[in-house]
């Protein structure tokens, strides 16, 4: 099984410098919908799902490998080189933010650029470090997953593709855009949100695009911030948008904030 | 149109739904009396808040990850189950449907969010979370319990069948013992009468007498001998079939005195032999074998004596026979032995083939016979089939080819010896058997004995009495009546001077150890030569 298939990459667009799309929690590919049309003249659209998500492969879902972040940005580097890609700029969301910049110190010739949306190091909030979560909540998230798995598929079922015990829901899905398997999603949330990369961001060389939204319940403003702080060369970007995913509910604020972003990279690189 | 409104006012406070209004946003506008006092709030309380906030912090989670998205991709969501928080802390699980309403230029409006209370559907759906983990677990149990059942089952019947495994060759064993012992006394005798038939040929010879009376009796011997081994082989499931034409009446007819005698008094022996029977063709001996096996499970059905039948005829087994017995249709001579017995049931009958399967108790029968007669059966091409009925008796039916060949009779090997001897006393020679006897006489005279016949001990007690010159009693152990000890015993009391000398086919070891003979007691070995014989004789007399 090719790494391209495995991730159900899909590349898009005209230009040589690649542009490579990493979806968050919850969904796939398809969140990148409103964003990365804009920049399909001027860059290399590279997407993909991850292993457990999406159009992914889900027999290559193990479950060792994808016990920690590190896993999921093996499979990025491996996209990356199996597509030639150095020099690339990598938009991820929320987890995948720091997927992206786990993969970046790993292989820092992959990528120049890092635009990172609603990024968060860590979910639990640790002494003075604000994660957004008490450790209590986040034990009541995952007890939730572990507990009460036919209410919690009963909440996914609008976004689960197959349900055997339920073959019916797959018939008349109407809430269909964002695939998942409910024990990978499972999986994928323990370890998203017991993460914790605080270390990781002082390594990282690209240059990165911090994206925080407002009232962003996952990832607060005071996290987005400290992301900031840690990384050695970034930049911050409040956006008037709320909730978590500004790439859906605010595209064109985010598209501007890259932009932005991007030309002053290449002014600098004229200067 | 004030009413109209009040009515449409109430509908939306009062609905049995919460509903809940929200800007494009996300901020909530209005939220109605229903949505309010599920949550124990005023309805001014949610203007300005997000939906999310009233969430648990699964649902704030995934609301932002899945359900979020979903609406903005989509434009709605459906029944989506999320828990709600009371002002008091506690849960309402509900059901959320969401939709996006645009104006024409696709521009969002608002955002309509209608919310079912689903505390009963999820304390069933809780309910039938248990029922179906209890099931699961019933069911795990279950199999647990079945594979625990199955390994009993499987390890009862490993030892069931290692115990049998052992009886059965202890029935063997026991069997064969049986059989070498009797086998072994029946071949001595023929080897007896063969040894002297020999040595009697060896001193005609020498005089130029008449020698074929010797022959005849080395060759009967040898033949009767040869057909032992026969038996023996098959016994041991190592013979070659030697296929000869033959007919079957012919063979039951010759068979019939062999079969008296294994019958025994209380079973009547009737022969039912068809005219113009055909000719078939097949191992003579084992055919024989097969037969008499019969015979003796027929005679031991009859516990209480009855009727044994032997019959032939020529059949023809049509396609439908053929077809039900798995035999190829066409012409076969039928032999079937019935007996008047207590029959078999269903189950024994299925079963009586099978090797090792016995009616009999331990020791009396080894499961061998039938097995080996329908194999034999089956070698030949032919088919065996029982007919049974408890209380009425039971029929054996072999069927075996028509053989359309010209006849042919087997070419024998010749015996050829020559014979000689000397001396002058009275012996007293004591035999069952008759042939033995006769030659065991004659070869005593060509010895120069004089001597004295007889077939057992009351003939032989009377001789004694009648014959005051006898002065050797030579005597065979194992007879029917009186044994030779015995015999040996009443003869001293009246003659205490009276050599005597015993002659078995036994082995001394048997004889001695079931106490029929004293160690020190004057035993010649069965078959002895026409010198052993002399030299023992001698011995004797002298000693």
């Amino acid at each position: 099984m090719g790494v391209l298939r495995r991730n159900n990459v899909q590349i898009m667009g005209s230009g040589q410098k690649a542009m490579v799309f990493a979806h968050g929690f919850g969904c796939d590919q398809n969140m990148w919908r409103f964003v990365w049309p804009t920049f399909a003249d001027e860059y290399r659209i590279i997407l993909f799902d991850h292993v457990g998500c999406g159009g992914s492969d889900l027999k290559a879902y193990n479950v060792g490998k994808y016990a920690s972040l590190e896993g999921y940005a093996d499979d990025l580097i491996e996209i990356c080189r199996e597509l030639d890609i150095t020099h690339g700029i990598f938009v991820g969301h929320s987890v995948s933010a720091m997927i992206g910049a786990v993969a970046s110190i790993q292989a820092p010739e992959l990528f120049d650029d890092l635009v990172m949306i609603g990024p968060s190091p860590r979910y639990i909030d640790d002494e003075d470090y604000t994660g957004g979560f008490s450790e209590a909540q986040i034990e009541e998230l995952l007890d939730f997953l572990d507990d009460n798995h036919m209410g919690w598929s009963q909440a996914m079922a609008p976004v689960i593709m197959g349900n055997p015990d339920r073959p019916e829901l797959s018939a008349e899905l109407t809430n269909s855009f964002c695939m998942t398997d409910p024990e990978i999603a499972k999986r994928f949330a323990r370890v998203t949100f017991l993460s914790d990369n605080r270390a990781d961001l002082a390594l990282v060389t690209a240059r990165a695009l911090v994206l925080q939204c407002s009232e962003d319940v996952i990832a607060p403003q005071a996290v987005g911030a400290y992301v900031h702080q840690c990384l050695p060369n970034s930049a911050f970007v409040l956006l008037q948008a709320t909730g978590h995913c500004p790439n859906l509910s605010a595209p064109e604020e985010t598209i501007s904030a890259m932009k932005t972003f991007l030309e002053a990279r290449d002014r600098e690189r004229q200067i | 149109m004030s009413r109209e409104i009040d009515d449409l006012d109430d509908l939306f406070e009062n609905a049995p739904c919460g509903y809940v209004s929200a800007g494009p946003d996300g901020r909530i506008t209005r939220a109605n009396s229903t949505f309010a006092s599920w949550l124990g709030r005023e309805p001014s309380e949610f203007v300005g808040r997000r939906f999310q906030d009233f969430l648990n912090i699964a649902g704030k989670i995934y609301y932002e990850t899945h359900f979020a998205p979903l609406m903005r991709m989509q434009g709605f969501f459906n029944e989506v189950a999320l828990d709600l928080v009371h002002a008091d802390g506690s849960r309402l699980p509900v059901l959320v449907n969401a939709v996006e309403r645009r104006d024409q230029e696709g521009a969002l409006r608002f955002v309509r969010i209608t919310i079912f209370n689903a505390s009963d559907r999820r304390r069933y759906e809780r309910e039938l979370l248990e029922a179906r983990r209890a099931a699961e677990n019933a069911n795990a149990e279950l199999q647990k319990l079945n594979h625990t059942l199955e390994e009993r089952i499987a390890e009862a019947v490993e030892a069931r069948m290692k115990s049998e495994a052992a009886l059965r060759q202890a029935q063997k064993m026991e069997a064969v013992g049986q059989l070498t012992g009797g086998i072994a006394h029946d071949f001595n005798n023929m080897l007896a009468v063969i040894l002297s038939a020999l040595n009697l040929l060896e001193r005609r010879l020498a005089k130029g007498e008449d020698i074929s009376r010797y022959i005849a009796a080395a060759k009967d011997g040898a033949a009767r001998a040869a057909a032992v081994t026969q038996r023996l082989l098959a016994f041991s499931r190592q013979q070659t079939l030697a296929p000869e034409p033959l007919y079957a009446n012919q063979m039951v007819a010759e068979m019939s005195e062999l079969l008296r005698r294994t019958l025994g008094e209380a079973v009547r022996l009737e022969t039912v032999l068809a005219g113009g029977l055909w000719q078939i063709l097949t191992d003579k001996n084992v055919l024989e074998n097969a037969i008499l096996n019969l015979a003796i499970n027929a005679r031991d059905a009859m516990t209480e004596g009855g009727r044994l039948t032997i019959e032939t005829a020529n059949c023809h087994l049509d396609e439908a026979n053929g077809a039900e017995h798995d035999v190829e249709p066409g012409q076969y001579v039928m032999v079937a032995v019935t007996d008047t017995g207590t029959g078999m049931t269903p189950d024994v009958v299925a079963k009586a083939f099978d090797p090792f399967f016995t009616t009999k108790g331990p020791g009396k029968g080894t499961g061998l016979g039938l097995s080996q007669v329908f194999g034999f059966v089956k070698q030949s091409g032919g088919h065996i089939k029982i007919y049974s009925e408890i209380g009425q008796g039971t029929s054996i039916k072999i069927y075996l080819p028509r053989y359309y060949g010209a006849a042919e009779t087997r070419k024998r090997l010749e015996a050829r010896t020559l014979a000689r001897g000397a001396d002058s006393e009275v012996v007293l020679v004591v035999e069952d058997d008759e042939q033995v006897l006769a030659l065991t006489a004659q070869m005593l005279r060509d010895l120069g004995y004089g001597v004295i016949e007889a077939r057992g001990g009351e003939e032989a007690l009377a001789a004694l009495s009648a014959h005051p010159e006898i002065r050797l009693l030579f005597t065979d152990v194992v007879m029917p009546d009186m044994n030779g000890r015995r015999l040996a015993e009443k003869a001293l009391e009246r003659r205490p001077d009276l050599k005597v000398l015993f002659t078995t086919g036994y082995t001394r070891n048997a004889v001695e150890h079931n106490g029929v003979l004293d160690p020190s007691v004057n035993l010649l070995q069965k078959p002895a030569s026409l010198e052993q014989l002399a030299v023992k004789i001698r011995t004797v007399l002298d000693g």
